[in-house]
């Protein structure tokens, strides 16, 4: 039986998490066997592998848990998958439209301005006739007046 | 001729070949030398060896190993480097 044997803690010295603790899980072969602890659980070639004096008893082909299990026991830290969550894309938000006045042609502004400048003209000449009609009423009255006065 | 200041061997010579087929000369400042290991002295493999303008633009990733002592120690070096600290730790709790 290869020193390798399941349960056997030891350190990665090869790779990404070289220095890492780890724990073999399987005996894939004579070379390969499978590994989790404080490092990815994945396949490694025994070479890679430095072996420690430690053995923890665990299932042949344990699950993360159980290793995450055993691994807090012995005080040892365990790596977690960090598994980002997929964030938001940042929407933008349209800015609310303003209310674009319909600029008039100068045509019709000229005949707007023309068409109130009448209405005004307009109106201050009814009020003017008004106030001669009025005027000429009480001329009227007054040589009525007058004529019945004659008469008497 | 070359001008008085391309005489020197200050500059590193460049071929480039031009767009309309002729090849000439240009000059470039040389290159700093290549990472090596600080225990065996090899030169190290996957750190580039740029003018500094070019390796600020580059990413962490790419300018050294992702391992332990990368970019400083070569990885038969460290691999001793871990074993030797392995064993320490196991003579210890002896």
């Amino acid at each position: 039986m290869s020193i390798y044997e399941i349960g056997r803690i030891c350190v990665k010295i090869a790779g990404r998490d070289a220095g890492r603790k780890c724990v073999v899980v399987e005996n894939v072969d004579d070379i390969f066997v499978m590994i989790d602890g404080d490092v990815r659980r994945k396949k490694v070639n025994i070479r890679h592998l430095e072996p420690l004096a430690e053995v923890i008893k665990i299932a042949d082909k344990a699950s993360h848990a159980e290793v995450k299990a055993a691994f807090e026991k012995l005080g040892l830290a365990v790596w977690d998958k960090k598994s980002k969550k997929q964030t938001e894309r940042p929407k933008q938000i349209r800015k609310a439209k303003k209310k674009v006045v319909e600029e008039k042609s100068k045509k019709e502004k000229k005949a707007e301005t023309k068409s109130e400048q009448k209405e005004v003209k307009k109106e201050t000449v009814a009020e003017v006739s008004v106030e001669e009609k009025q005027e000429v009423e009480e001329l009227s009255a007054g040589e009525t007046v007058e004529a019945e006065t004659k008469e008497e | 001729m070359p001008r008085g200041m391309h005489k020197s061997r200050t500059l590193r010579r460049v071929f480039v070949k031009t767009p309309g087929g002729k090849t000439t000369l240009h000059y470039r400042k040389r290159k700093p030398s290549k990472a090596i290991c600080a225990s065996c002295k090899k030169q190290l493999a996957g750190v580039p060896n740029e003018r500094p303008y070019k390796m600020m633009t580059m990413a962490k990733t790419a300018k050294r190993p992702e391992r332990p002592y990368g970019g400083v120690l070569c990885s038969p070096c460290t691999r001793k480097l871990l074993q030797q600290k392995a064993h320490q730790s196991v003579e210890e709790k002896k």
